[in-house]
């Protein structure tokens, strides 16, 4: 009897399954209308679905009204393609690059401050990012790095690199020193060990590190909005401009179909690394 | 058992990390502090120390309505993503047929801007939205007015309803984390013992949750307090949320009220650094809320 209920513990409730139900609809339904809205033609208050739809009205445009502009010159999602990849890859690498001998120390070894260096690494988390943008923007200006590439990704490094350090700090205590010892004392060097024992243990958490970082600094916008200047188009600030007015139209429907892109392969494909993130 | 390593070779590890940090989030922290003091010589203005930036800002009567406006919002959605994040996580510990499609899906908010949560509220619950449209359909309302205000207006339910979106998966992974690492056999012998659900829930579920629930949540809270974007697109206008409030005085040709900014800024950080204080005393001081990260 008591081994039963003891059973039936790890079933869902009816209660739990409304809950399931329930969120599952609030959270992926809306994806819906957004769909819909980026087909539209013209679709006006009080209409449930567009009274004309593309189809009807596919002599006049070559493309879904919303999708001809957003993949037209005009729209410029290219050039923020192309500046979220650019300003990605490069926060990424350096984030990796500065990350990874600190996440070695944090997870191999005990030292006096390390409480209080942990906690360095989440302060970024409680300083808001306006506080960042606006006081990092006067002296970049300065020395004359706002408005472009630099002073851009220097200012996404804050945001990212709490981050990288703790799922590199989870893949490192992963990593035994003992492998380590034992290379060393068959006479492996330094360069030799990190090569061919660190490195091939590491690569499942630096991919995930590297995937994730990446996501954060293409997440970002009012760090680009600000230091950029208007000058650095990327992908949430094309989508700031067109829904800041808040309004939606067929246009800021595909563009933000557009934008979740990045995030919705990100999970289909290395999903089960994120894990390491908590 | 670990090799002996230099004390040297292990602060050159961290320098370039920690000193980043230091620089760009220490710099960033004094210069704001300087500035709002008085020091802004760029502005052509030199007056440190001053604190009369602050005490224009606590006579300007948006002000307060301002702190509290950034504290509601961030406040009762933190709340309900928790509260929703601890169902859903006490639900995925469970097992059911589409468990591992649900493991995948709630997290696409996590992965995605918060802009985007802007793009969908607006698209349901503006005035002449889907959802109005919806209860024009099934008679609840006449003319688009007669709907409710969720979005820009000083309730903020939009603002509440993005953060929520977001950050409850967010809560729901933390949780799950903490869950997933907890002995299953303390919950099976509470009932081996006769606790019912509601007393297994309240006395052995979830008191080892709780200080790794509160630095989530905590998480969760400092960037409500401090998000921008959502607030900006969604608020409902003058006085609106400190981060707003901020940017609205740093854009101004006074250049007197950029200094009012920075220390609207400075008084975001430190109203932070406070809240954070206070739980790290509360779980260090407190031996049942210690259970560690670890856990």
């Amino acid at each position: 009897m008591s081994q039963s209920r003891v059973a039936n513990k790890y079933r869902l409730t009816s209660w739990q399954w409304l809950f399931l139900a329930t969120i599952g609809f609030l959270w992926l339904a809306p994806v819906l209308p957004l769909a819909i809205q980026s087909l539209a033609f013209q679709w006006h208050w009080p209409d449930l679905l567009p009274e004309v739809w593309w189809l009807t009205a596919r002599e006049q445009t070559r493309l879904p009204i919303g999708w001809d502009y957003i993949f037209s010159p005009y729209s410029h999602l290219y050039e923020a393609f192309v500046n979220t990849l650019i300003i990605g890859v490069s926060v990424t690498l350096i984030t990796l690059i500065i990350c990874l001998p600190a996440a070695r120390v944090l997870a191999k070894y005990p030292f006096k401050l390390k409480p209080q260096i942990e906690l360095l690494f989440s302060t970024p988390l409680l300083l808001p990012e306006i506080a960042l943008a606006l006081a990092l923007l006067i002296p970049f200006i300065r020395l004359d790095i706002s408005g472009g590439y630099t002073g851009v990704i220097i200012a996404q490094l804050v945001p990212t690199i709490p981050y990288m350090i703790r799922i590199l700090t989870s893949a490192y205590s992963g990593v035994r020193i003992q492998y380590e010892e034992q290379a060393r004392l068959l006479g492996a060097s330094s360069l030799q060990v990190f090569r061919y024992i660190q490195l091939p243990l590491l690569i499942p958490g630096i991919i995930a590190g590297c995937l994730f970082t990446f996501l954060v600094s293409s997440n970002i916008f009012l760090i680009t909005f600000l230091i950029g200047q208007g000058s650095i188009e990327t992908l949430p600030t094309l989508l700031f401009a067109k829904i800041s007015g808040g309004a939606m139209d067929a246009t800021a429907a595909g563009l933000t179909l557009v934008v979740m892109l990045p995030g919705v392969l990100f999970l289909l494909a290395v999903e089960r690394h994120i894990q390491e993130i908590n | 058992m670990n090799q002996p390593v230099s004390s040297l070779n292990l602060w050159l590890a961290l320098l370039p990390a920690t000193g980043l940090i230091i620089l760009l989030v220490g710099g960033s922290a004094l210069f704001v502090l300087v500035q709002s003091l008085g020091y802004a010589p760029g502005y052509g203005i030199n007056e440190f120390p001053t604190l009369k930036y602050y005490s224009q800002l606590i006579n300007n009567p948006g002000f307060g309505y301002s702190v509290w406006l950034t504290s509601y919002y961030a406040v009762v959605a933190t709340i309900i993503a928790t509260i929703l994040g601890i169902i859903l996580a006490l639900i995925l510990r469970k097992q059911f047929k589409i468990k591992p499609v649900t493991q995948h899906l709630y997290k696409y908010p996590l992965m995605v801007p918060y802009l985007v949560g802007i793009a969908l509220v607006v698209l349901l619950f503006s005035q002449s939205g889907i959802v109005a449209r919806v209860a024009l359909a099934l008679g609840f309302i006449e003319r688009p007015a007669e709907f409710p205000a969720l979005l820009f207006s000083h309730q903020g339910w939009g603002i509440i309803m993005v953060y929520v979106w977001k950050q409850m998966p967010f809560m729901t992974l933390s949780i799950y984390t903490l869950l997933i690492h907890r002995d299953p056999g303390l919950d099976d012998a509470a009932q081996l013992l006769g606790a019912s659900a509601w007393q297994r829930f309240w006395k052995v579920t979830l008191p080892p949750l709780i200080p790794g629930t509160l630095s989530a949540a905590l998480i969760c809270f400092a960037f409500n307090f401090g998000a921008f974007e959502v607030p900006f697109i969604l608020g409902g206008g003058f006085p609106e949320t400190l981060p707003v409030q901020s940017w609205r005085l740093f854009n101004d040709p006074d250049y007197q009220h950029r200094l009012q900014g920075m220390a609207i800024i400075m008084f975001t950080f430190v109203a932070l650094l406070v809240i954070f204080w206070a739980q790290y005393r509360l779980v260090s001081t407190r031996p049942y809320l210690r259970q560690s990260k670890t856990q």
